[in-house]
């Protein structure tokens, strides 16, 4: 089964994360991303460029389901 | 489907959700979400059911850039999965972005989504 823990080597393997939550229960997954990279972003390109990180393992089916926040770490800052 | 198929539905339809499931039979909880969240808007949107085709999910991650279900566009131009469609429905932004494609005699009795 596929875990938290994996999920987060590979983000970090392919974003460079100011901040990384990942949970979920072997199925369906909820990430928060902080990254200095999504400055600038719409919330589609900031997915996509996650997207874009995880492809092979979609594209496997390994990973079916990712919910995901994408946020700058001026944002995650500022949060309520 | 193949990328033409999908090209052509999406600038055709003033909104598309491809899907798990129908609109009326969601077999995700992702893709039902999804269409709850632009019926509460009141508009008309075309339903595409990707299970129904084995090869509309692999064309549409090369189509779109978005390797998952489901993905909703609007006026040809891809808005996102689950997670933006209802956070841009809960801040506004999609009801902007659907505009006259709202029901006019109904868009008074959107309510807010839990």
């Amino acid at each position: 089964m596929l875990t938290t823990e994996q999920i987060e080597v590979w983000i970090r393997a392919g974003l460079d994360c100011t901040h990384l939550a990942v949970d979920g229960d072997g199925r369906h997954f909820e990430a928060l991303i902080v990254s200095p990279v999504f400055d600038g972003l719409s919330r589609v390109q900031r997915q996509q460029r996650v997207n874009a990180v995880l492809r092979e393992h979609f594209e496997t089916e390994l990973l079916h389901a990712l919910s995901m926040r994408c946020m700058t770490p001026e944002e995650f800052n500022a949060r309520g | 489907m193949n990328k033409e198929q999908i090209h052509k539905i999406v600038t055709e339809n003033p909104v598309v959700l491809f899907m798990k499931g129908s609109k009326t039979f969601p077999q995700c909880g992702f893709s039902g979400r999804t269409a709850q969240v632009l019926k509460a808007c009141n508009v008309d949107f075309v339903d595409v059911n990707v299970l129904a085709e084995a090869d509309t999910v692999p064309e549409l991650r090369d189509y779109a850039d978005w390797p998952t279900i489901p993905v909703v566009y609007i006026r040809g131009e891809l808005i996102g999965g689950c997670d933006i469609t209802t956070e841009m429905y809960q801040a506004g932004e999609l009801q902007a972005k659907l505009g006259d494609l709202m029901n006019p005699t109904r868009r008074a009795l959107i309510e807010p989504l839990v």
